[in-house]
């Protein structure tokens, strides 16, 4: 039994023309697993073949070769989608219908039952923040707001694995913070995250894994934190430290052969600084 | 989830008010028609009516549905809505078939609401007609009579048409039988007549003409007299008792007066079963218009899973004028042959082969042939020439028009599930 999330074995997809002539590479041997229970970021800069790694694991792009696996099952098997939560690069949805309405429509895709749809789409709705525009067309929706309602309709099914493509684009801070709560709520609950951002600093903070795409080829892939610690460099984080003190451990470090290569105050991050003011602000 | 993307398409539909508008100005169209300028007689308002709605009202909702079906999933893929829809547990023939049916429902409002809106007006105005034209509001089965012969002498013939002189001197018999062969015994019978008449006497349009109808098997029958009037029919309701159960009847007929003349054929005399209302025929004129809808909807929706918007409406336009002119398009190579003929004007024989279009002949015949069999004909769909005379829609008719769509629309559904299951997103 396939106990992974996601699984590919040599995943390519080649574009042809009118003619059926090889045209562009969009992705070559694609070989990922990512397990049951983590965040996973699939990075990687415009053509990278992302976007493509997930029409294929959807079933909308079919492979020249190889294949995937989700939740243990091959990607072409529909009975895999009901266990699956899926949120597009840009907010795709009917925009004559409300917020309610748009749930109702996928929740019945899923043929969830009625009472059951309903809760849902109650608690959705107040999740992503948008209880009083529930009624409103999404046709007046914000970009911030489609996106919200977006990944409401992506969790309406209670998915196992969730493919998230750019979650927080268009969001202000406080949103996008809410929706990286929500992400990592969702690790809470045990599900798959599979995430495509181009915010790095995103991707940093709750990617328990990342795997980084150029040109349709695998360049790296691996644990945050490995890959981004440097072996040969240590870092002491320390408080209420006078300049004399600093001296002496400068000297001393020295005197063992250290390098000391920086000696700073450390910097908030700009997300970190804006939701505080804006907390204060109350 | 057929029902529900069947239910979403319609909601579509309905929010962008294309069917207000569809509605509005079919029901625009409706209250106009009676006032078209036509013939003057009495009935032929509600023939317009007839025509309108079921030659411009029903075509202007086709059009219309057309555009909807053949764009509807072209802008789906174009807008990137159908990842939504992809990404759930739904398969893609479910996706099709949806689709039709959000567009059947679609169109199964539109007939419902503007065939009551026009029958509500046709009763209104056919109300104001007299009694011998009320013939269109009837729903009758039409039975041709099984031999004609007139006893006695004829005056003389002409063109086909014999004419009897009055007075006794001849007499016009049409037999009919076999009545209760395809009806219920709870039909009522009348006769209509088409005679041509005619008077030695002066300035006459009407002239009295004795009707004598009898069981063809029991000595029982009843005679009357009538008022002919010049190019008026005239109809005669049957006493179901004479009917009997043989369903075997006489009808004769001559002039009283020995100065009186009537032209009669075979044809003259038709008999007619009342079996039920105008409402009950028309909605199976709507019914059958409705099978109309669906295959155009089934092909429409099938060539929009592989073209764009553009082309997926011009093909579906173009395969419903097509599937209107089968005949000429069967008979191209005829048309070619008689335009040969007609430019030069000679017989055959000394007729010099103008070598483009014998090729051209050549070379388009098959296909059309083969192109002619492919589209789906239409014209199997024409229920206005039953409602027009006042006759009823056989059930063969239905049947068979319920067949056809069912078999073109399998077919179309298999291409597009085929077609569409292949499709990449990108």
């Amino acid at each position: 039994m396939d106990n992974s999330a996601v699984r590919t074995e040599g995943l390519t997809k080649v574009y042809k023309d009118f003619w059926r002539r090889k045209s562009v590479s969009a992705l070559t041997n694609l070989n990922i697993t990512i397990e049951r229970g983590e965040i996973f970021g699939l990075l990687g800069p415009n053509g990278s073949g992302k976007t493509t790694t997930v029409k294929l694991l959807l079933g909308l792009l079919f492979p020249t070769s190889g294949k995937s696996w989700l939740l243990g099952y091959s990607s072409v098997d529909l009975k895999v989608k009901s266990k699956i939560g899926f949120l597009p690069e840009e907010s795709y949805l009917y925009k004559f219908l409300n917020a309610e309405e748009i749930l109702d429509f996928y929740g019945k895709l899923f043929d969830i039952p009625k009472t059951e749809r309903k809760s849902r789409i109650d608690k959705l709705i107040h999740d992503v923040g948008l209880n009083p525009y529930r009624k409103r067309l999404l046709s007046q929706y914000s970009k911030g707001m489609l996106r919200r309602i977006g990944l409401a309709q992506a969790i309406i099914n209670d998915p196992d694995l969730v493919i998230l493509d750019e979650p927080t684009s268009g969001l202000d801070p406080i949103a996008s913070r809410e929706i990286k709560d929500l992400i990592l709520d969702f690790k809470r609950q045990g599900k798959t995250i599979v995430l495509c951002s181009h915010l790095l600093a995103d991707v940093q903070n709750i990617c328990d894994r990342i795997a980084i795409l150029n040109k349709g080829v695998l360049q790296v892939m691996g644990n945050v934190r490995e890959l981004l610690s440097q072996k040969d460099v240590i870092e002491f984080v320390v408080k209420n430290l006078s300049d004399n003190d600093i001296q002496a451990v400068e000297t001393f470090i020295k005197s063992r052969s250290g390098d000391v290569l920086s000696i700073n105050h450390p910097v908030s991050t700009l997300e970190e600084l804006f939701l505080t003011i804006i907390q204060q602000s109350k | 989830m057929i029902l529900t993307i069947a239910g979403h398409t319609f909601r579509e539909v309905i929010r962008k008010k294309i069917l207000h508008v569809l509605i509005g100005l079919g029901v625009v169209i409706i209250i106009v028609s009676p006032f078209i300028p036509t013939t003057d007689e009495p009935d032929a308002r509600v023939k317009m009516m007839l025509v309108v709605f079921f030659q411009v009202v029903v075509l202007l909702c086709i059009v219309g549905v057309i555009f909807l079906s053949a764009t509807s999933l072209p802008h789906e893929i174009e807008d990137r809505t159908i990842y939504g829809v992809l990404s759930k547990p739904v398969s893609r023939l479910k996706i099709v078939v949806g689709k039709i049916s959000g567009f059947a429902l679609v169109s199964a409002l539109l007939l419902i609401i503007l065939g009551l809106v026009n029958v509500v007006a046709i009763q209104r105005i056919a109300s104001r007609l007299p009694e011998g034209y009320r013939g269109i509001l009837k729903a009758r089965n039409e039975f041709a009579a099984s031999r004609f012969s007139i006893q006695g002498k004829s005056h003389h013939v002409r063109q086909g048409i014999v004419w009897i002189e009055g007075g006794r001197a001849g007499i016009a018999l049409w037999n009919f039988s076999d009545l209760y062969k395809k009806l219920d015994n709870k039909s009522s019978f009348e006769v209509e007549f088409n005679l041509k008449i005619d008077s030695s006497r002066k300035d006459i349009d009407a002239i009295p003409l004795a009707v004598r109808i009898e069981d063809a098997n029991v000595d029982r029958w009843e005679t009357s007299v009538l008022s002919a009037k010049i190019d008026e029919p005239l109809t005669i309701k049957i006493d179901p008792v004479i009917v009997g159960k043989s369903g075997a009847v006489n009808v004769t007929v001559f002039p009283i007066h020995s100065t009186d003349y009537i032209g009669v054929t075979q044809g003259d005399a038709k008999l007619f079963a009342v079996q039920k209302g105008f409402v009950y025929n028309y909605a199976k004129a709507i019914g059958i218009t409705f099978l109309k809808f669906l295959l155009i909807i089934s092909i429409a929706v099938t060539g929009s899973t592989y073209l764009s918007a553009p082309i997926s409406i011009v093909s579906a336009l173009v395969v419903f004028l097509c599937g209107h002119i089968l005949d000429f398009v069967k008979d191209f190579s005829l048309v070619i042959q008689r335009y040969d003929v007609h430019e030069h004007a000679l017989p055959a024989a000394l007729k010099k082969p103008n070598i483009f279009l014998v090729y051209l002949d050549y070379l388009v015949k098959k296909p059309l042939e083969w192109f002619s069999v492919i589209l789906p004909d239409f014209k199997r769909f024409d229920s206005l020439k039953f409602l027009l005379k006042g006759i009823n829609i056989p059930w063969e008719t239905v049947g068979v028009s319920v067949g056809y769509t069912a078999l073109y629309a399998g077919i179309c559904l298999f291409i597009a599930s085929v077609i569409f299951k292949k499709r990449e997103f990108f």
